[in-house]
C-alpha cells in the first residue's frame, strides 16, 4: 500500500516537474500552416533579460508577412501588435509599429512585406515570465513570436504606475485610482437594498405570509404604509440616480469616450537587393527529423549572395560556416530556438549577381519535434514556408520567401 | 422533539412585537412553536436563496454579456448600457415573480441584483486580483440595484406585472447607464498616450495586458451612430429601457412556471422498486 503510495506521489512529482518546464503559453499547440506560413519574426530582441520591478525593457524586432498565406487563416485586416506574458506580470508603457502607435489596431498591413515592432514594457510582478511578441489577427487569433524568460526581481507592492491627465490631475497609481469612488457608490445602494430588505425581512416570511395569502388576507402582508415607503425610496433612489448623474458631468466636463477605431500603417520599404527562390523537392524526413530542400536560387541583386540561414516558426537554422551569419544571433534570442546542427548546404560559395543555382538544403535537428512542428499526417495541406537569409560580402542582408508543398517521408531511407 | 418545543415556547412570537406580525401569525393559523420554526425556515431560506442565486446570477450575467463587465475598458456608451441591463434584469425579474405572487413580497429584484453585486466582487477579488494579479482598476464591476430598486417600488406601488414591466422594467434598463456612470465616471477622463487621446480606462486596459485579448476584440462604440453623436449613450439607455420592457415579462412568466410544484403520480412498478407496496393492489 505504501510502495503504491510512492509510486504515486513520484508519478504526481514527474508530471508536475514536466509540465512546470514547459510552462509557457501553449505557443507549440498551434498548428504548423499557422507558425510556418503566416508571420515570420526576425532580429527579435530583448534590451534585458533581468529586470526590477518598475524598470523598463524594450522588446524590438521585425516580422514578414508571408506571400503563401494559408486559406485557413484570416488576411490580416485588422492587426494588433501585442506582447504575450503570463497575465499582467508587465506593465505596457509604449508600443509601435513602424513608428507608429499601436495602441489601437491597426487596418490591412500588406502581404510579403516587412514591419518593424517596438515595445517598451516594464517589471509589474516579480517572478520568471515568459515573454514573447505577437501579432494579433482579427479572425484567426494571436500568432507568436519567439518567447524568452525575463526574470523580474523586487516586491510587488512597490509597483505603481503614475499617469498625468490632460486635466492636469496627477494620478500616483493607475492601479488604484477612482477605485474609491465606485466602491463608495457601491456601498451606497447596497446601504439603500439593505434597508429595503430588512424593511421586509424584519416581518413573519415565508410560510406565515404563504398561509395568510391562501386565506385571502392580502391586506394583512401590504399595507398603505408600505405604498408610502415605496414611494420614498423611489424618490431616494431618483435623486441618486440623476442627482449623481449630474455631479459626476459637472466633477468631469472633460471626460472622453473610450477611444477605438484603426490606425494605418506602410510596411517599410522592400529590400532593393532581391533574390528568388524556387522549391524544386521538399521532404520531411520524420524518422530523421531532417527537412530537404532542392532549391533554385536566382541572385537577381548587384552582389554575390551567401545562404546564412533558413527561420521558420521562430526556429533558426544557421550556416555556422558563414561569421556574418553567425553575428546576426542576438545574444538575447531564446537558444533553444538555435537548431544546434544548423543548416547544411550542397554548395556554400556565394552566389553570383545574374547567376541560377540549384542548392540542396538540409535542416536537422530534434527542434522539429520538440517544437511540433510536424503534423503531416494530420495536415489537410502539407505546405511549408520560411525565411531564406542571404548576406553579401558588404554585410547585406537579403530576406527571401521560400515555401511549397512538403512531402513527408516515414520510413528510414537507405 | 417535546424538549425543544418546550424550550421555544417562552420565547415565542418575541420577534414580531408589533401587533402587525402578530396578526399575521394568528392569522396563518401556526401555533407559537410552529412559528418559531418557520422563523428558523425564513433564516434558512434567505442563506439558500443568497447562495445560491448568488452563484446562478452571476454566472449567468458572466456567460451572456461577462466581457462588459469585466473590463473597464469595454464600458462604452453605445453597447455597454445596453446589454448589461438587458441580462441582468432576467433573474431578478424571475425572482420578483416568485416572491410577489406567492408571499406578497416586493423584494425579488433588490435580492437578485444585491447578491449580483456580492458575487460579482468576491470574483473580482479571489479571480482578477488573487489569482491573476489585475488590478481592481480594470475589472471594476456595474451595479444594477438602482435599477432593481425601482423595479420593486414600482411593483408595491402598481401591485401588477404588466405595469411593472412597462414602468419598472423601463426604468431597470434606462438608470444603468447614468448610475453606473457616477460611479465610473472617473475613467474616462483623457490622458495623452504616444499623441493620441486615450481615457484612462484604454489606459488601464492597455497597461495591464490581457495576453489574448487584442484590442479589436473588444466590442465598443465605433462611430456606428450617425446622428445624436454626442448623446450616443442616452440613446442606447432610452433602447435598454425598452427591450427590458419584454424582458421583465418574459422572466416573470418564466419565474413563475420555474417556481411552480408540480407532482407525478408513481406508477406501482416504480413503487415496487422503492420498496413501497402499492395501495390498491396486490
Ligand atoms: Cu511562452
Amino acid at each position: 500500500m505504501l510502495l503504491k503510495l510512492i509510486k504515486f506521489a513520484a508519478v504526481c512529482v514527474a508530471f508536475i516537474a514536466g509540465v512546470s518546464h514547459a510552462a509557457a503559453h501553449g505557443e507549440r499547440a498551434q498548428e504548423p500552416y499557422l507558425r510556418t506560413r503566416t508571420v515570420q519574426f526576425y532580429d527579435v530582441h530583448f534590451s534585458k533579460t533581468d529586470v526590477k520591478v518598475n524598470e523598463r525593457f524594450e522588446l524590438t524586432g521585425k516580422f514578414r508577412l508571408m506571400q503563401d498565406w494559408p486559406d485557413a487563416v484570416t488576411p490580416p485586416d485588422i492587426v494588433f501588435v501585442s506582447s504575450i506574458s503570463p497575465g499582467p506580470t508587465i506593465a505596457r508603457i509604449e508600443t509601435y509599429l513602424n513608428g507608429e502607435p499601436a495602441r489601437q489596431s491597426f487596418a490591412r498591413l500588406e502581404l510579403g512585406r516587412d514591419y518593424e515592432f517596438r515595445m517598451v514594457l516594464e517589471g509589474r510582478t516579480p517572478g520568471s515570465s515568459h515573454i514573447h511578441p505577437s501579432i494579433s489577427i482579427k479572425g484567426s487569433g494571436p500568432l507568436v513570436g519567439p518567447g524568452q524568460w525575463v526574470n523580474i526581481s523586487g516586491e510587488a507592492h512597490s509597483f505603481a504606475f503614475p499617469i498625468k491627465t490632460m486635466t492636469g490631475l496627477q494620478i500616483e497609481d493607475l492601479q488604484t485610482f477612482g477605485l474609491v469612488h465606485a466602491v463608495g457608490w457601491h456601498l451606497a445602494w447596497l446601504a439603500v437594498a439593505a434597508a429595503w430588505l430588512s424593511f421586509w425581512l424584519a416581518r413573519p416570511l415565508i410560510l406565515p405570509r404563504w398561509l395568510v395569502l391562501q386565506k385571502g388576507r392580502e391586506d394583512l402582508l401590504i399595507s398603505l404604509r408600505d405604498t408610502g415607503a415605496g414611494i420614498i425610496v423611489s424618490a431616494i433612489v431618483l435623486v441618486m440616480v440623476f442627482g449623481g448623474y449630474v455631479r459626476a458631468s459637472a466633477e468631469y466636463p472633460y471626460n472622453v469616450p473610450l477611444q477605438s477605431g484603426l490606425n494605418r500603417v506602410a510596411p517599410l520599404p522592400a529590400s532593393p537587393a532581391y533574390a528568388e527562390i524556387k522549391i524544386i523537392s521538399a521532404t520531411y524526413d520524420v524518422p530523421g527529423r531532417s527537412m530537404r530542400l532542392a532549391t533554385q536560387i536566382t541572385n537577381k541583386g548587384s552582389e554575390p549572395l551567401s545562404i546564412g540561414e533558413l527561420t521558420t516558426a521562430n526556429i533558426r537554422f544557421l550556416n555556422q560556416s558563414l561569421p556574418v551569419a553567425m553575428a546576426n544571433v542576438d545574444p538575447s534570442y531564446p537558444t533553444d530556438l538555435i537548431a544546434r546542427t544548423g543548416l547544411k548546404l550542397s554548395s556554400d560559395t556565394p552566389i553570383n549577381p545574374g547567376e541560377t543555382r540549384e542548392v540542396r538544403v538540409e535542416a536537422t535537428d530534434a527542434v522539429w519535434e520538440l517544437e511540433r512542428l510536424v503534423s503531416f499526417l494530420t495536415d489537410v495541406d502539407s505546405k511549408f514556408g520560411g525565411l531564406l537569409l542571404l548576406y553579401a560580402p558588404n554585410g547585406e542582408r537579403v530576406i527571401a520567401e521560400m515555401g511549397g508543398p512538403i512531402v513527408p517521408v516515414f520510413t528510414e531511407l537507405e | 422533539m417535546a424538549d425543544i418545543d418546550a424550550a421555544a415556547s417562552p420565547r415565542e412570537n418575541t420577534r414580531f412585537k408589533d401587533k402587525k406580525g402578530e396578526t399575521v401569525i394568528s392569522v396563518s393559523g401556526l401555533t407559537p412553536s410552529a412559528a418559531r420554526y418557520s422563523r428558523l425556515f425564513d433564516v434558512l431560506v434567505v442563506a439558500a436563496v443568497v447562495t445560491i442565486f448568488a452563484g446562478a446570477i452571476h454566472l449567468h450575467v458572466m456567460l451572456t454579456v461577462g466581457d462588459w463587465d469585466m473590463y473597464v475598458d469595454w464600458k462604452d456608451r453605445q453597447y455597454w448600457p445596453l446589454v448589461m441591463p438587458v441580462s441582468m434584469i432576467m433573474f431578478p425579474a424571475a425572482l420578483q415573480a416568485i416572491f410577489w405572487v406567492n408571499f406578497r413580497l416586493p423584494i425579488g429584484a433588490t435580492v437578485g441584483a444585491t447578491v449580483l453585486l456580492i458575487a460579482t466582487w468576491i470574483g473580482r477579488y479571489a479571480n482578477w486580483w488573487i489569482w491573476t494579479g489585475f488590478p481592481f482598476t480594470e475589472g471594476v464591476p456595474s451595479q444594477a440595484l438602482a435599477g432593481a430598486l425601482l423595479m420593486d417600488m414600482t411593483l408595491i406601488v402598481l401591485r401588477n406585472s404588466l405595469f411593472t414591466s412597462i414602468i419598472g422594467g423601463f426604468a431597470f434598463g434606462f438608470v444603468f447607464w447614468p448610475s453606473n456612470y457616477s460611479a465610473l465616471a472617473p475613467f474616462y477622463l483623457p490622458v495623452e498616450h504616444q499623441g493620441m487621446v486615450a481615457s484612462l480606462a484604454d489606459m488601464i486596459g492597455y497597461t495591464f495586458p490581457r495576453s489574448n485579448m487584442p484590442e479589436y476584440l473588444r466590442i465598443i462604440e465605433r462611430g456606428t451612430l450617425r446622428t445624436f453623436g454626442s448623446s450616443v449613450s442616452w440613446v442606447s439607455a432610452a433602447f435598454a429601457g425598452f427591450i427590458c420592457i419584454f424582458m421583465h415579462q418574459l422572466w416573470w412568466r418564466l419565474g413563475l412556471f420555474a417556481s411552480q410544484a408540480t407532482f407525478l403520480k408513481n406508477s406501482d412498478v416504480v413503487k415496487s422498486f422503492m420498496g413501497i407496496k402499492s395501495s390498491v393492489a396486490s
